[in-house]
């Protein structure tokens, strides 16, 4: 019974500076933009007390559901166009790159220690009207008159699997690479082609990565705001730049808070169902 | 036999249940056709070379054997069958085609694997019918013969579970109604009992032996345990280095070795120096063991030359009047195993023998004793040095 105590009391003293860390730096602010997406404001951006719903009313007007639409539509986007990408690198780092895989998974880190804006503003230079890109077309002959690039969905979407490109291959990396490859000489001696060899047997066994990584890219690209300002011009505007103008432009404090509270709980939500189909997959094995 | 695109015979399409209850298979594995060739087959990984000129005929229905130690190539030539590795020379036939250059996904051999295989993302039903389905069979009938190969292998009550929910047994046999349900004309075996305890290895062993007579399918075992080689196979192929050194009956292997290296791999044999004193047709005369023994058959080699003499323990015999083709011995030892005794004796000439007589429950001769122990002719083996 008392060695008992003591061991909860020893886990509980290791567990106590991370559940300190967490509680200040993520519960509290979540509650306090919690509260103030119930309150009001007065004309001149300050946050006055009261409870109201308001600011999720707003929410349900056509300019906001537009912003949700947008936001769903690049997430999901950034989402499949990363894992058609990203499948084939892990597949090819994982089964075939052999001894030169540790350095093309070292060339997909490498991108991290630069400092994100920095490798966005890139893409400014690379897309741009005199950009390389655009040279490069040029001097090709393929085209005769610069081509304007930036400032549209497309220019965001390319930012977008840029980034987040690293994110799905690694989870699908380390969901290839424990494949027993006896299994894929099992399914070939059985008299199964390669591509049904991969679509039976490799995919089904990869899936908890996919999913891992589908779930790593959806729920980040909804609150990115960076990429659809510097690439796409900020003409697109979705939940993670909306929240930014609320905050900083239209100081409108509780009703991007509204917004924020909004997001999280469709990341919980996209998580939850993330679990979930990872327990079914699981539950096959 | 339906030709496929490649023009392969594929497995038949009967239904397992058909063929499972078809009556044993009469026909005399030494006069069957051929079913595998290699000729002439070389393999190179990189510097390495895994097999070395290798020409082999395996018979329609004969259960063969692959026995050596690790890194003799035994796994190579399964592999380079089965079709995962490609030959860097000559030619693989299977069924009189040439198979050389076709995957492994086109041949019409299928294997059971060292660790199984199993597909952990499939219930053991579907890990079955797999085959079945890459090769079209409708739903209907693949469930049928899937169903009928699990109860081949008595696995019928596990149709439902994962693989990670079964005993290494019964993965066993899982993996085995896989690889059988679609027919093969060829199954290969890679050490498929090497994983399980040593009760169910035998049990495992008989009803192998049983089920390969009972279909009639030509069976590859690839093994390194001789004990289980003898008593399974119709013919052992024993390598060593990438090469056969010796392809025979189980009985012939063990009586009539080669080599020394195949007495000595083969059961327990005991081996001591030997000079040639004589020989004609009619037989060698050898001096060992501090005296003179006539062994069977002429050896080409002048009198004078050395060489190793070669026997069974046994077939060391100790009763004296049965023959005069014995020496004399110091008995140094005696080992109990149970069913039999093994006795250490020391010869004349420093060596040291072993006989190995049945407990039959007689008198046991006292140790130091010097006792007479005789030979008969052909037991005896002479080797090159």
């Amino acid at each position: 019974m008392r060695r008992e105590r003591r061991e909860q009391l020893q886990t509980g003293l290791m567990l106590a500076p991370s559940v300190l860390l967490l509680a200040v730096f993520v519960l509290i602010p979540i509650c306090v933009v919690f509260a103030y997406s119930f309150a009001l404001r007065d004309p001149y951006g300050a946050v006055l007390p009261g409870f109201t719903f308001d600011n999720y009313r707003d929410l349900f007007q056509g300019v906001y559901l537009q912003i949700f639409v947008n936001s769903f539509y690049l997430a999901g986007m950034t989402t499949a166009l990363c894992l058609l990408i990203g499948y084939p690198v892990a597949y090819f780092i994982a089964f075939k790159a052999g001894r030169a895989a540790p350095a093309l998974l070292l060339l997909l880190l490498i991108p991290f220690w630069i400092n994100f804006l920095i490798r966005i503003s890139a893409w400014v230079v690379l897309l741009g009207r005199g950009g390389l890109i655009n040279q490069g077309l040029l001097l090709s002959g393929l085209i005769d008159v610069p081509v304007g690039m930036l400032g549209t969905v497309g220019a965001t979407l390319v930012g977008m699997v840029y980034a987040f490109l690293p994110v799905t291959v690694f989870p699908i990396y380390a969901a290839l690479t424990p494949i027993d490859r006896r299994l894929l000489e099992a399914g070939a001696d059985l008299g199964a082609g390669p591509a049904e060899t991969f679509f039976r047997i490799t995919l089904p066994l990869s899936l908890p990565g996919v999913l891992a990584a589908a779930l790593f890219v959806f729920v980040p690209s909804m609150g990115v705001f960076a990429i659809p300002v510097l690439l796409g011009g900020g003409k697109e505007i979705i939940l993670g730049n909306l929240i930014v103008q609320l905050f900083l432009e239209f100081r409108n404090i509780p009703a991007g808070s509204a917004v924020s509270i909004l997001l999280l709980v469709l990341s919980g939500f996209g998580i939850l169902l993330y679990m979930r189909a990872l327990r079914r997959v699981e539950a096959m094995k | 036999m339906i030709p496929d695109a490649r023009g392969l015979p594929r497995a038949s399409p009967h239904p397992v249940s058909k063929r499972m209850h078809m009556s044993p298979s009469t026909t005399d594995p030494r006069s069957a056709k051929a079913v595998v060739e290699l000729k002439g087959v070389v393999k190179r990984f990189a510097s390495f070379t895994a097999l070395r000129q290798m020409d082999l005929t395996i018979r329609e229905g004969e259960f063969f054997t692959m026995l050596g130690a690790s890194g003799c190539g035994k796994t190579t030539t399964l592999r380079l069958i089965a079709g995962f590795e490609l030959p860097t020379e000559g030619q693989i036939l299977i069924a009189g085609q040439d198979v050389s250059d076709v995957p492994a996904h086109l041949r019409p051999v299928h294997t059971v694997f060292q660790n199984y295989a199993l597909f952990p993302h499939l219930s053991v039903l579907d890990n079955v019918a797999f085959p079945l389905k890459v090769h079209r069979v409708a739903k209907p009938e693949r469930m049928e013969r899937a169903r009928a190969a699990l109860d081949l292998v008595q696995m019928g009550n596990f149709a439902d579970r994962r693989p990670s929910q079964l005993s290494g047994g019964q993965q066993q046999r899982v993996a085995l109604a896989r690889a059988l349900v679609n027919e093969p004309r060829v199954l290969l075996l890679d050490e498929p009992l090497g994983a399980l305890d040593l009760k169910l290895r035998k049990e495992m062993q008989a009803e192998l032996k049983a089920m390969q007579r009972r279909l009639g399918i030509t069976f590859i075992f690839v093994t390194h345990d001789q004990e289980e080689a003898l008593t399974m196979s119709d013919r052992i192929a024993l390598m060593k280095g990438g090469e056969i050194i010796q392809l025979d009956t189980p009985s012939g292997l063990y009586d009539r070795p080669a080599s020394a290296y195949v007495a000595d791999f083969i059961g327990e044999t005991n081996m001591v120096p030997a000079r040639i004193l004589s020989s004609d047709a009619q037989g060698t005369m050898v001096e060992a063991m501090g005296g003179q023994l006539r062994v069977a058959g002429s050896f080409d080699q002048p009198a004078g030359t050395e060489v190793k003499l070669a026997f069974r323990p046994e077939r060391v015999g100790e009763a004296v009047s049965e023959t005069d083709n014995s020496v004399e011995g110091r008995l140094a030892d005696i080992e109990f195993i149970g069913t039999d005794l093994r006795m250490t004796h020391h010869m004349a000439d420093g060596s040291r023998i072993v006989l190995r007589r049945q407990n039959s429950g007689l008198a046991v001769p006292d140790l130091g004793e010097i006792r007479k122990l005789s030979f008969r002719p052909k037991d005896l083996r002479i080797f090159g040095l």
